[in-house]
């Protein structure tokens, strides 16, 4: 009886994540849009809704209803999963990651999180990996020139970032001695980890543009090259998921891990303790600012070529991500 | 031929240590694009907010019509024309036809009436062939064929994109008394032009 209790709140809880990550990427459309409009001296989506706020609805509706072509000389079977493959362990990450710390309403203890395992920041690394292979399917399946090279450019940027990723999440993990998110955040109580792991979340920010495609090393789609990349011959929502899970649910997603290895998850900033805000806002207002900056770069950068991409990775960002292992070894054989 | 073409080799700027280190010039562009993220939006919110052009742009065509402010060489031709007043002013001279990079958008006949005297029948313009170079309105000997400010040229028909004589005469009419006394706003320093379509700031 207790076990089907845990299973029917365990399923409760997902299904509010999964509609909560759902509705909130799509306003994270709007976000992005309004953003980028600005960033160029344009409002940005103005005509649905007062000042455009229903145009995610109105877009969703849009991509659902759109015809759903597959091509005559695809691989269909990997074509169908290429998308699930992309949007599904994107979302799965959403598992292990902490929110806040558990509280209690009206005698209920309420845990902001679906598990708290102590491998979650492994799992969260192979999860982020898994949904790569989604980008590397759709091309290899849409059996296309331009999907082709873009995810082949995936492929080889993946190959370099993904050992930097891993390696500077070391720092933190040192630190806290767990690789538990929830215990990390909780090592964190006196002293953000930023302060000896700036080395590291250097290496995270140009992993994290870079897994996700945002637009320093968005090579995988360049649209200015490869038509639309690894998403070229996609219609309709199959076409909908990838930007979906890459520019939003992924870059949200590995926010929050930064956020939580590096800015003291839910804990308030400094001097700021004092105010009385709940721990979830203190950790989205976090959340939020790093995603603004991710979108910040993102409108501001142009693109990097696939081997400059793949030289800072193994040139520049390794060496960083291990010199900021020996920093931190440094640092907890003198403070402890 | 080696001599022949002078190569100019240019250094590429080389970025010093400190900017390479810090990413500086990663951090000038994301200074600029914070700059603009908080300035005022330069759009108009199109259809429902429509800038008035320049006097002098050059828009759908129309056709002046006999009002007695025609310039001298038509006081010439006129006794040889078959027009009334309130007509268009259009003398069949093929001038603009001549002058136009794409002939063959022009259709223009004239008759002799039965007293001798010349009368423009057709004058019909095919737009979707029309560059709006403006050439043919340079070209108009009696200052008739001129360009309006109007822009919102799209029809649901090939058809109604070919401008009559009868409709072009109607457009220059309204355009003349819409605008026809205001002076052309072409110099930078002009108050009003400021206004109407903002300063712009030479680089």
């Amino acid at each position: 009886m207790e076990l089907l209790g845990t299973v029917v709140v365990l399923t409760i809880k997902s299904l509010i994540f999964i509609l909560v990550m759902f509705l909130g990427a799509a306003y994270l459309t709007l976000l992005e849009r309004k953003f980028a409009g600005h960033v160029q001296q344009r409002p940005g989506p103005l005509h649905v809704g007062p000042h455009g706020l229903l145009q995610p609805i109105a877009d969703a509706l849009k991509v659902l209803t759109k015809e759903d072509l597959v091509p005559d000389s695809v691989d269909k079977f990997l074509f169908y999963l290429a998308s699930l493959m992309a949007f599904v362990p994107a979302i799965m990450i959403l598992a292990v990651v902490p929110f806040g710390d558990p509280f209690t309403v009206f005698g209920v203890e309420i845990k902001p999180y679906i598990t708290d395992l102590n491998i979650g920041v492994l799992l969260a690394l192979a999860f982020g990996s898994i949904s790569l292979y989604g980008v590397i399917f759709a091309g290899w399946a849409s059996n296309s020139k331009y999907p082709m090279i873009g995810s082949l450019r995936k492929a080889a940027v993946l190959i370099g970032y993904e050992v930097a990723l891993g390696f500077a999440m070391v720092g933190p993990i040192m630190m806290a001695g767990s690789f538990s998110l929830r215990e990390i955040v909780e090592a964190q109580q006196n002293i953000w980890f930023i302060i000896p792991n700036i080395l590291a979340f250097v290496v995270i920010i140009f992993c994290i543009l870079a897994e996700t495609g945002r637009t320093p090393f968005d090579v995988q789609e360049a649209e200015a090259e490869l038509v639309g990349g690894y998403i070229t011959e996609y219609t309709g929502m199959k076409f909908g998921l990838f930007p979906l899970a890459e520019w939003y649910i992924a870059t949200f997603v590995l926010s929050a891990i930064t956020v939580i290895l590096f800015f003291g998850g839910w804990n308030p900033l400094p001097l700021m303790g004092w105010l009385p805000i709940p721990a979830i806002v203190w950790f989205f207002v976090k959340v939020f600012l790093l995603f603004m900056f991710f979108l910040w770069v993102h409108w501001t950068l142009p693109r990097y070529r696939v081997d400059q991409i793949t030289e800072l990775a193994w040139k520049v960002m390794l060496p960083l991500a291990l010199a900021n292992i020996l920093v931190v070894a440094i640092w907890i054989m003198i403070f402890g | 031929m080696g001599d022949m073409v002078k190569i100019k080799y240019v250094e590429r700027q080389r970025l010093t240590n400190k900017e390479l280190i810090l990413f500086l010039d990663f951090l000038k562009g994301m200074r600029v694009t914070i700059k603009k993220l908080f300035r005022k939006t330069i759009t108009t919110y199109y259809p429902f907010e429509k800038i008035t052009p320049p006097k002098r742009f050059r828009g759908t065509h129309a056709h002046r019509v006999k009002n007695g402010n025609e310039p001298p060489s038509f006081k010439v031709i006129e006794k040889f024309m078959d027009i009334k007043e309130g007509e268009s002013r259009c003398v069949a001279c093929y001038m603009c036809q001549q002058a136009c990079p794409v002939p063959e958008l022009f259709k223009i006949e004239a008759v002799q009436t039965l007293d001798g005297k010349k009368r423009v029948v057709r004058f019909d313009m095919n737009l979707l062939n029309c560059m709006y170079c403006g050439l043919c309105t340079e070209a108009c000997p009696v200052d008739c064929l001129i360009m309006t400010d109007i822009y919102e040229t799209a029809s649901y028909h090939r058809a109604s994109c070919v401008t009559h004589m009868k409709d072009m005469c109607e457009r220059a009419v309204d355009f003349d008394r819409r605008r026809y006394d205001e002076p052309d706003r072409i110099w930078i320093d002009d108050e009003e032009r400021s206004k109407l379509w903002g300063q712009i700031k030479w680089s």
